[in-house]
């Protein structure tokens, strides 16, 4: 259960920083006005795939996010994904993350001849006024032209990101992007809490969240209508059309191992986790000196990884079985909990009920003594 | 020296009217202190006193003067506690002086504790020297203020001196005033020694150091000496002056006032107000006036952390080497785990202690709600003291509860003379009387200590706009319709929470109570229900509704680590709960009694 998988790591993320403006709710290793670096960071980025290919099988799935990967432009995208190609497995899931004004007919057929199977549009609102309070650059057309290019450059499935408690948003500002979806019709939608990360502009400046109350029938009002559309609630915060589940993501949240390169990448090989720094000049100067990337390490122990099993095996609608998660911390939590109605348990297996998956964070908890 | 050429006098002052600046600029112009060496208000050597602007331990302090008539005085200035809670103490720092400086602001006037104060001086047979101060402020009325100030202590206006501590403008009067107006001591230099412990403080490197007034006889270093009341023998393993630091001589005379060094162990070996004498040679009566520390007000104190706990025991140990009036006893509770009942003289000293404890000792602790002891008669007959609601046998075994009054004085300008009328009514007062004192009235009433111990001082102070000042003596213990309110939390009382109160506020209080419990508890997994209780009957109810959501948004591999580790953080922040059954009780809600009345009224 500890060790990696035998047949090499199955999962590549690859970390693409730049973007055009810091976004206000971002706290990501992202570069700003430093496109002329692009070809030397793919040039470093080629190298540390190089020098960490040894630890990968054959790919399962990879996912190129950012920062904003469509700002590499077609041509060097085409020779990441040249790179990756012989890299991948039969049938394997390539996502590609984009800002829907960054798209275009020729950027869309390079990604799609080099092997890209699923693009994420980041939308994260149909309203204008609210992206003026993300400050997102796209407008609501930007995102409808870039959904109707994407269909016809044949990508093979379509996500839409969003974004939900933005503040000043109204349950009709909700109603309104569901609508958008409607018409829009992707294949899978990913719709977050707005989350107040120490480090953005949103958190020091001073607008308010919404409250519990609000929240919380902004983000029913998501699930409801996203069911009733035909999306399954597969993830607390993901919903897709039968068989367009992002399998990147799933394999996070089985707690799979995955490499990840690039500049802030994480990468989990247990035991081991590490974490390249932020920085793309000294990122580019190691690799450069032929060195590996700076790096934070952390090792994780038998515990750390059955809690983090816990906490990512209760976000997804499937079961968790115990016998692979490893038993709670608190067991007798158990009872309490299904008794509460927030979770249902069968055979050596644990499943959130739909009032527990709102409470998640509570109810692993409950469950689980971290620290 | 000559008891004829020795002074001793006190400083009654209300707090910020200018006492400790006076009295460096006494020390300052006798030259016992130079100008370079001078430390800002060298008597207070407290940092908390220093802060809160008061003296808790009295000092006391030898310089030599010399005097217009060109003799040479000594001059024995015995610092006095400032405030309402340590009136014994001030009693004992009077009892070793015969005269006193009663020093005023110039703007403000006669203050309450100052008058109550000013009583004890006139009871105690003192010649008081009215003093004036701050007369170099713009807002100072000396003309109407030493009216009042020649009133209160039947002199003429003409005597009161106007000074400055602050620039030195008459100090050198008052120091004149001392020697001429002051008579000296006149004790018997060859009686059996008898000597006034006016104050007393634990030294970790020469234990107990009393402060005293030689009244009778003499002390010298060396001597096997006695206390008469704890019956304690101890060695003079020095005795001395301070001047304004420790200095030892060979020998304080009757009329003297200086230290001891006794060695002993303890404060709880040597009371102020003991009566010190020479073992060999005793004495045969004590001076009069001595009387135990009582404790007042009683309140829970229980660590955060439940490690914590030896270390609060060892920290009330320390603290009560050095505080004989501080008592203490384990408690239990059942919300709060392991814990000490400890006892006080009043708010401020548990104030004070909480906030030392907290402090110098880096604990966290939760404090419940103070209350005032009781005695309860039962129906078999029996007398019990209840300092804590929880001891407070079931109603039907009850025959009578009584609980301390005290009469409370107030000093207050006509304009607020209502508002502070009605929140005595509020508060069970009975009204004694009313005397106006120039522009202002003294209101008078007789009020159940329980309903100062509250939040009175603050009410009051925001009701008056600060203009109030407040002092109270106890007077007697009084029958009362007393009920136990108790607090529930998803059904389950909660020890902690429960306050005895009268009858016909059980309602109110109760109700304002669930509702800042409501307010301060967060939501949780179930729904809470809050409720007061008299008696096992519900009388007022809310409910913490249960959390909707917490869910921590997206987690991508990246944020593994970080979603971990907000979790733990999550932790952590519940560590600071108490945990109250099933419900996670933030530490505010057990101060939410506190400001109960904000709210219910």
């Amino acid at each position: 259960m500890m060790r990696s998988d035998p047949d090499g790591v199955a999962h590549l993320y690859v970390h693409l920083p730049f973007c055009a403006s810091r976004c206000g709710y971002c706290a990501f290793v992202v570069e700003v006005g430093r496109e002329h670096q692009r070809d030397a960071y793919l040039d470093a980025l080629l190298m540390e795939l190089e020098r960490e290919r040894a630890v990968l099988g054959a790919l399962d799935t990879v996912y190129l996010g950012g920062g904003t990967p469509s700002l590499m432009g077609a041509d060097r995208l085409a020779r990441l994904l040249a790179a990756i190609g012989p890299l991948l497995a039969p049938g394997a899931e390539v996502s590609m993350e984009a800002n829907p004004e960054t798209v275009d007919e020729a950027l869309l057929d390079a990604i799609v001849n080099g092997g890209v199977t699923r693009l994420s549009l980041g939308v994260q609102s149909s309203r204008p006024h609210l992206l003026g309070v993300l400050d997102r650059r796209a407008t609501p057309d930007d995102a409808a032209r870039a959904v109707a290019l994407a269909r016809a450059a044949g990508i093979g499935a379509l996500s839409v990101d969003l974004i939900l408690a933005v503040p000043g948003q109204s349950p009709d500002d909700l109603a309104a992007d569901l609508e958008w979806i409607g018409h829009a019709t992707p294949d899978h939608v990913s719709w977050y809490e707005l989350e107040f990360k120490e480090g953005s502009a949103i958190a020091r400046g001073n607008l308010a969240p919404p409250d519990e109350d609000m929240a919380t029938d902004l983000y029913l009002a998501a699930v409801d209508g996203l069911e009733a559309a035909g999306y399954r609630w597969y993830e607390l915060a993901n919903f897709a059309r039968p068989g367009a589940e992002c399998r990147h993501s799933l394999a996070y949240w089985a707690a799979s191992d995955y490499l990840g390169i690039g500049v802030g990448a994480v990468s989990t090989i247990a035991p081991r986790r590490w974490r390249n720094a932020p920085g793309i000049d000294r990122y580019m100067a190691a690799l450069a000196a032929g060195d590996a990337p700076v790096r934070t390490h952390e090792e994780l122990d038998a515990d750390t990884r059955r809690r983090e099993r816990w906490m990512l095996g209760t976000r997804v609608d499937s079961d968790l079985d115990v016998a692979w998660a490893g038993p709670p911390d608190r067991p007798a939590a158990l009872e309490m909990l299904e008794a509460e109605g927030l979770i249902e348990t069968g055979p050596g297996t644990v499943r959130l009920t739909r009032r527990g998956r709102l409470l998640q964070n509570a109810v692993v908890q409950q469950l689980m003594d971290f620290a | 020296m000559d008891q004829s050429h020795i002074r001793n006098f006190s400083i009654i002052a209300h707090i910020d009217h200018g006492k400790s600046t006076l009295a460096d600029r006494i020390l300052q112009i006798t030259g016992a202190v130079s100008d370079r060496d001078m430390r800002a208000q060298i008597l207070d050597s407290m940092d908390l006193e220093r802060e809160r602007g008061i003296t808790i331990k009295a000092q006391a302090v030898r310089v030599m003067y010399t005097a217009d008539d060109g003799e040479t005085y000594q001059i024995n200035l015995i610092d006095t506690p400032g405030h309402v809670d340590f009136s014994y103490e001030v009693s004992r720092s009077l009892a070793a002086c015969e005269g006193a400086l009663l020093v005023v602001d110039a703007s403000q006037g006669i203050e309450a504790q100052t008058l109550a104060n000013a009583y004890l001086a006139i009871e105690g047979d003192l010649e008081l020297v009215p003093v004036l101060n701050k007369i170099d402020l713009p807002a100072a009325d000396p003309d109407l203020h030493a009216r009042a100030l020649a009133d209160l202590i039947g002199d003429d206006p003409e005597n009161v001196l106007r000074i400055s501590a602050k620039t030195g403008q008459g100090v050198k009067e008052v120091l004149e005033a001392i020697v001429t107006r002051m008579p000296p001591p006149r004790g018997n230099p060859d009686a059996p020694t008898r000597a006034l412990v006016f104050d007393s403080v634990y030294d970790q490197y020469r234990g107990v150091v009393a402060f005293v007034r030689v009244m009778d006889g003499y002390l010298t270093g060396g001597t096997k000496l006695r206390a008469m009341a704890t019956a304690s023998d101890f060695d003079a393993e020095e005795v001395g002056v301070m001047s304004p630091v420790m200095t030892p001589i060979a020998r304080l005379s009757a009329g003297e006032s200086g230290y001891i060094v006794t060695g002993l162990k303890s404060l709880h070996e040597l009371r102020v107000g003991d009566t010190i004498t020479v073992a060999a040679a005793p004495a045969t009566e004590a001076l009069s006036g001595y009387r135990e520390a009582k404790p007042m007000v009683f309140c829970g104190l229980f660590p955060v952390d439940s490690d914590d706990y030896p270390g609060l025991r060892d920290a009330l140990e320390k603290l009560s080497l050095n505080d004989a009036s501080l008592v203490w006893e384990p408690e239990t509770s059942q919300a709060l785990g392991f814990g000490f009942r400890c006892g006080f003289l009043g708010l401020l000293h548990m104030d004070i202690i909480r906030e030392r404890l907290e402090r110098e000792y880096d604990l966290n602790l939760i404090t419940t709600t103070p209350n005032v002891q009781y005695e309860v008669t039962t129906t078999t007959g029996e007398v019990v003291a209840v300092r804590s609601p929880v001891d407070l046998p079931s109603p039907n075994h009850i025959e009578q509860i009584e609980e301390p009054y005290v009469r409370c004085t107030v000093l207050v300008p006509q304009d607020h003379v209502g508002a502070v009328m009605g929140l005595c009514q509020d508060r069970r007062g009975n009204f004694v009387t009313m005397t106006p004192i120039e522009n202002r009235q003294q209101v008078v009433y007789d009020m159940p200590l329980a309903e100062i111990v509250l939040d009175f001082y603050d009410q009051l102070k925001s009701r008056t706009r600060g203009y109030a000042s407040l002092d109270y003596e106890m007077i007697e213990g009084r029958v009362g319709a007393l009920v136990k309110l108790d607090i529930l939390l998803a059904g389950e009382p909660v020890d902690a929470l429960s306050m005895i109160v009268h009858r016909d506020s059980a309602f109110a209080r109760g109700k304002g109570l669930v509702e800042r419990l409501k307010a301060t508890i967060p939501r949780q997994m179930f729904e809470v229900p809050v409720q007061a209780a008299i008696g096992g009957k519900i009388i007022a109810r809310e409910t913490v509704k249960a959390k909707r959501k917490d869910v921590l948004a997206k987690c991508y591999g990246g944020d593994i680590s970080r979603k971990r580790k907000l979790l733990e953080k999550q932790k952590d922040g519940k560590k600071r709960m108490k945990h109250v059954g099933n419900v996670e009780v933030p530490q505010e809600a057990f101060l939410a009694v506190l400001q109960l009345d904000e709210n219910s009224q």
